[in-house]
This record gives structure tokens, sequence and C-alpha cells, in this order.
């Protein structure tokens, strides 16, 4: 008796253990009434949220046989890693947005990702939402569309103009000795404030380079796409000139790196990247910030002689995927989701508004009916004109090893004056040539 | 009597044996499994690639920055931990009352979170914080606490010391509340004077829990991940990248699981094997004095 109560207990044990560790479900996702469920991780920024909560209601409504649980991807550590963990996990939902063209290729090179060209239907939505030539740089090297990119933001820099005023300088800087010229001019009036005042200048986390390096670089290099398939094709001249200034910019004091509260809204700082989620971060937060009275937004300056007013920048670009571990009846609910949001403008329009980002359309900049969102907040005119100069992220699946050797080697030690810019070049090239191989 | 004891022994030991082999013994062998394996955490394929992860690990600044950077953290943070807590743990015996309510005041910072410490920290040493812009403008002092290679270092080492002080001085206080004061009493009858009461009695019957606070000091090193993870990423140029924050960044930002369960192998030998080598030197140390 007692050594069946011994095996008993122990096997509960090891069952309670197993069941705790266990939670792969091989569920459909279809219930028995025929009603799918969909897993929809929406971005974690909180206007991107509401608006999916909001459509998926109203789609619901339409469509009683599909439901949409709507949920933020989780941030801890980061959205990326949460969505790893998912799928490693067998958890992953149906689909997500948030979805870099870096991070797809490192989803679709593990299986991860359903291509969606191959379900049928998708080339409707392309063609409804008026997106062909959006979505061209999106093909992978296989030829599959993993991605339906939602918004794409060109990057564009900040400018605080009031004090640059101050300083005495009355227009904003488009070159880099014009640049130098303000930061001398800054420091001569404020020794206490900096051109460019951003902890992540020193920070190797890759992603970060797209809102620095990779800002500067495309405009120093016409859009020079640096990583072509597994080949390192980075422009050296313009790489170095873009390392250079920002050596210079350090030389004149401009640079700060330490851990600072938002500098630039601050005024520790006068120049930043700035995307358009910010805006309405500020009219909450900064509302005495206002475009064209203290602050204005431009393309990246470029090396003296190269023209300015077409300057290639990062396109910030996200958008849609659907898993592969979702059921067949999970996919094409997912797909004829999508298919309803984008047959009609007026859902673009709602994004727009709601969370300032530019839908990744080939019209959103002549498309009347999104001028009154371009009313309500000027600024975005000039993200929606910067469009065509923007230049999305590497496909490569190593995105992330690559992207750190540009700081570890390279950007990083220029903002610490650890190493000249030749030098620095060279060490990150040969350490992501390392890499590819 | 005596087969029903093991049975019933077997049975209380059950739960730690079946923890034990779930949560520690199988991920092992998974790990191991996984060291000779090119796995990607997600992909549903995987290739077997040999002691490729381990050669390559070798070559790595990351992996070398690791190993380095702990000894480095043991350099800085064990002395100054021990210090710590022996300096509390001598107070807190002094007191007259009231002692474990002191005592508990310094544990709490092994029971608070390492996210919410070093997210003040990072407040604390903000470019614009007061206590930084006291240094600028006051001293002309204008420190990059979280850019220098050894000030970053310190920043961390100091965070851990402040967080391990208590736990380290509730051990030693115990170590001190033993010793007999008739020890005292017999030595000061015998000549000893006040001054050399410390190095002569209280350290040599100290020695134990010295011997045990030390050993977890340095096993400590071998953990650092959230400190670094929040306040420096392992930067600058590797000057703050643990073993765990290299396991972390391989496995889960780049993806390659087969490389981080290579490393955490690699990791996983070079502790024990240091670990080995302090006892052991700690134990020559101890006895070459006659204190064990």
């Amino acid at each position: 008796m007692k050594k069946k109560l011994a095996v008993l207990m122990s096997l509960t044990l090891v069952f309670t253990i197993l069941a705790g560790c266990g939670s792969k479900s091989s569920n459909s996702g279809t219930s028995a009434d025929g009603v799918t469920t969909i897993e929809f991780w929406a971005a974690p920024n909180p206007t991107q949220q509401a608006y999916w909560q909001k459509i998926a209601k109203e789609y619901e409504t339409v469509n009683p046989k599909v439901k949409i649980n709507v949920s933020a991807i989780k941030e801890s550590p980061t959205s990326e890693a949460s969505i790893q963990a998912a799928i490693a996990g067998g958890s992953a939902p149906t689909m997500t947005e948030n979805i870099s063209r870096g991070f797809a290729a490192q989803l679709a090179n593990s299986k991860a990702l359903v291509p969606l060209d191959t379900i049928a239907g998708f080339s409707d939505i392309v063609t409804k939402r008026n997106m062909t030539k959006t979505i061209e740089p999106w093909e992978f090297a296989d030829g599959h569309q993993y991605v339906l990119p939602i918004y794409s933001n060109a990057m564009l820099f900040g400018w605080r103009t009031d004090i640059l005023k101050e300083a005495g300088v009355n227009e904003v800087p488009r070159t880099y000795s014009e640049v130098i010229e303000a930061t001398k001019k800054l420091k001569a009036k404020y020794p206490d404030k900096y051109l460019w005042a951003k902890p992540d200048l020193a920070d190797p986390t890759s992603w970060k380079r797209w809102f620095d390096f990779f800002m500067l670089y495309n405009a120093a290099s016409d859009g020079n796409k640096f990583i072509e398939g597994s080949q390192f094709v980075g422009d050296e001249k313009a790489g170095v000139d873009v390392l250079t200034f920002v050596d210079n910019l350090r030389k004149e004091k401009g640079l700060l790196s330490q851990n600072v509260t938002e500098p630039f809204e601050n005024g520790v700082g006068v120049f930043t990247d700035v995307g358009p989620w910010t805006f309405s971060t500020w009219a909450e937060k900064y509302p005495e910030l206002q475009y064209k009275e203290n602050f204005e937004v431009s393309l990246p300056p470029v090396p003296d002689g190269m023209d300015p007013a077409n300057a290639k920048t990062f396109a910030d670009a996200k958008g849609i995927v659907i898993y592969a571990s979702a059921s067949p009846e999970q996919q094409a609910a997912a797909i004829e989701f999508i298919k309803w949001v984008y047959s009609d403008d007026q859902n673009d329009v709602a994004f727009f508004q709601e969370t300032n980002l530019p839908p990744a359309r080939d019209d959103v900049g002549t498309n009347e009916v999104f001028k009154p969102v371009f009313e309500k907040t000027p600024v975005l005119q000039e993200y929606a004109k910067a469009i065509p100069n923007a230049v999305p992220s590497m496909d490569n699946p190593k995105f992330n090893e690559l992207q750190t050797f540009i700081g570890q080697e390279a950007f990083n030690k220029i903002v610490r004056g650890e190493i000249d810019p030749k030098t620095g070049w060279d060490n990150m090239k040969k350490a992501i040539e390392g890499e590819l191989q | 009597m005596e087969k029903n004891n093991n049975r019933l022994g077997w049975l209380f030991a059950s739960p730690y044996l079946i923890f034990s082999t779930v949560f520690f013994l199988g991920p092992l062998i998974w790990s191991l499994y996984l060291s000779f394996t090119n796995w990607d955490l997600i992909s549903p394929t995987y290739d077997f690639v040999g002691f490729k992860n381990f050669t390559k690990a070798l070559g790595t600044p990351g992996v070398r920055s690791a190993f380095w950077v702990t000894y480095k953290f043991m350099i800085v943070f064990v002395p100054i931990v021990t210090a710590m807590s022996l300096f509390v743990a001598v107070i807190v015996k002094g007191l007259p009352k009231l002692k474990s309510v002191f005592l508990i005041g310094f544990f709490l910072p092994y029971l608070s979170s390492g996210v919410v410490a070093s997210l003040i920290v990072k407040g604390f040493l903000s470019h614009t914080s007061p206590v930084q812009t006291f240094l600028r403008e006051r001293l002309g002092l204008d420190i990059d606490w979280l850019g220098g290679s050894f000030s970053a270092l310190f920043v961390v080492a100091m965070i851990m010391a402040w967080k391990f002080t208590g736990y380290y001085a509730l051990i030693l206080t115990s170590g001190l509340e033993s010793i007999d004061q008739e020890v005292y009493e017999a030595a000061a009858i015998d000549g000893v004077k006040d001054s050399q009461r410390f190095w002569k009695i209280t350290l040599p019957l100290l020695y134990p829990a010295i011997y045990t606070t030390l050993i977890l000091s340095f096993g400590a090193t071998f953990g650092i991940f959230t400190e670094v993870y929040q306040l420096t990423g392992g930067g600058p140029n590797y000057a703050t990248n643990t073993w765990q924050m290299e396991i972390y960044s391989q496995a889960f930002k780049n993806l390659q699981a087969g490389y981080a369960s290579a490393i955490a192998i690699m990791a996983a030998v070079a502790t024990f094997i240091s670990i080995f080598v302090i006892r052991k030197i700690l134990e020559m140390w101890g006895k070459r004095n006659g204190w064990v």
C-alpha cells in the first residue's frame, strides 16, 4: 500500500510539472460552431493597438465566423525576442504587425513565416491598396513576399530652430560643413548644449544604427544597399565620409552619448532623428514644441558637394506577417481579414490619423483622402514627400550581427574618439565580411 | 524497517530529484546536445556541426571579453563587497539592541529588483541629474560613467556590492555571534592588545564564514546579467560583457541557440574550474595560517 502511495505521489508530481511545462496546442483555431479564432499581435504602441482593436471589432460584426484577439506584442526584452520566444515555445500567434524587413528575413530563413504571395487573394490586396511599387523592394531573395508593409516612415532629422537661431544659425544646415559651422556657433553661445545628444550613439544594439549610421550613410551614398544578398557592397567613400563627419562633430564637442532624458525635447541637443510617431507624444508631453515655430524636420545632411534636396534616408517600414504554425483555417481567415481592411481607403486614413504613420501606399502623397490628415498635422507632409527617398533595411537574416558590427567596430568607437574613421570602416568591413562567409 | 526507511527517504527526496531532473539535468543534456548543432531557436530543422561552435566561440571578441570581464569584476567586486559586509557585520554586532532590524535593512537590497536598482542608478548618473550637474558645474568633472571601460565596470560592481552586502553581512554576523566571548577574555589575560583582537582572534575564528562569503561572491561574478543588460548592454566595447550577457545576445538577439549553448557550456566549465581553484587557494590560505 505504502509502495503504491509512493509511486502515485511521484507520478502526480512528474505529471504536474510536465503539464506546467507543456503549452503547445494542436488546436486548429476553429470551434465546433465554425468560428475561427485569430491571435493578432499588434505593435507595442498604444495608438496602433487601439486602431487594430477597433478594426477587429468592426470586422467581427461583418464576419461573425471570425474572432480576432488583438493584443500588443510584449516589449520585454524586445518585441522581436518575444516573438521568437513564442515561436520557440509553440505559442506563436496567427499574425503580427511591426515586422521589419530584416527581422522578416530571419523568420523566413527559419521557415516560420507563410509566403503571403502563395495565399489566394494576396495580389488583390496589393492592387486594391495601390501599393504595387511600394511592395516591390520587399520581395525576398527567394522571390516570395513574406511581409505586407503597413507603413513606411522616411526617417527625418529634427532641428531645434529656436536654439539654433539664438546661436546665430538662421537656416537649417544641410551639408556637413554647414552642420560643423552650426556646431561651432552653438558651442560658442551655449557650451553646455550639444548638436547631437543621444545615448544610443554609443550603444552597439543593432537596430540603433538605422537611426544614426544608416540615415547618414543612405544620404552620403545615394541609397547604396550596403549588403546585397550575402555580399558586402558598402560604398567606402560614403562610409568614411559619414564616420569623418561624426568624428568632426565629436572634435567640436558636438556629441553627447551619456544617458540623458529626452535631450532634444529638453534642449540639451538641437539635432536628432525624428519619426512621425513622435508628434502625438509631443502634443501631449511637450505642447510647446511646434512645427516651424521652434523645430523643423529635414532630410539627412550630406557631404559637401552633394545635393541635399534629394538626399536619401532610412525607411523605417514595418508590416504584417502570418506564421507558418497557424492552422490553414487561421491563415485563410487572416488573409481575408487583411483583404477586408485594405479594401477600403478609409481604413488607411484612420490608421494614418490615429498613429501618424504614413500608410505604405504608392499614392499617400497624392490621394485626396489623406488631405485631412496633412491639414491636421502639417509636418507629416514632409514625411510623405520623402517616401521616394527612403531606403528600406537590409533583408539579410544575419542583420542583427551585421548591424552590431557597425556600432562595435566603427560608429560607437568614433563617437567615443577611440578610432579614426578609415580604420573604423576597415575593421567594420572585415568583421561584416567574416560574418557573411 | 531499514527498507521502509529507504523508501520513505526516496519519497521525501523525490520532489527535489524530479525538480533537478526536469529543470537542471534535462536542460543540461539538451544544452550539451544543442551545442553541437546550428539550431537557430525557431527553425524546425538544423544540422550537426561538430565542434564548430566551440572553435568559433574561442575566436570571437564577445567570448574572450566574457572570460576576462568576469575576472575583472572579481577584482573590483569581491574586495569591496567583502570589506563592506565585514564592516556592516562588525557594526551590527556592536549594536546594543535592534540588531535584527538593522540587518533586515541591509538585507533588503538583496531582495530588490536588479532592474529597478539599475534604472535608478541610470537616472542617478544621467548627464542632467543633480549629481552629475553638481560634479560638472562645481568640481569641473564631466564623467561619462557608463561610457568609460573601467567606470562602467565599477558602477556595475558597486550595484552588485550594494545588493549583496546585507546578505553576506548576515552570514558574517552569524559567524561573529558564534565566537565565544570567553575567547576574547582569555586572550586579554594572555596580553593580546585591543588593536590585535581582530587579526589574532576575530579573523581566524570568523574564517569559515569569510570562506563562505568569498566563495559566494566569487561565484556571483559568473552570473552577472541584469545590471549589465540594463545599464551597459555589455559595452562600452565589451568592457562589461559577461558570460550571461554573451549567451543572451547570441541566443536571443542573433538567434543562434546552438552557438549560445556552446558558450554556455564553456561558461560552465570556466566557472567550475575557477571556483575549484579559488576554493583550493582559500583552503591553502586558511591552512597556512592555522585557521582550519
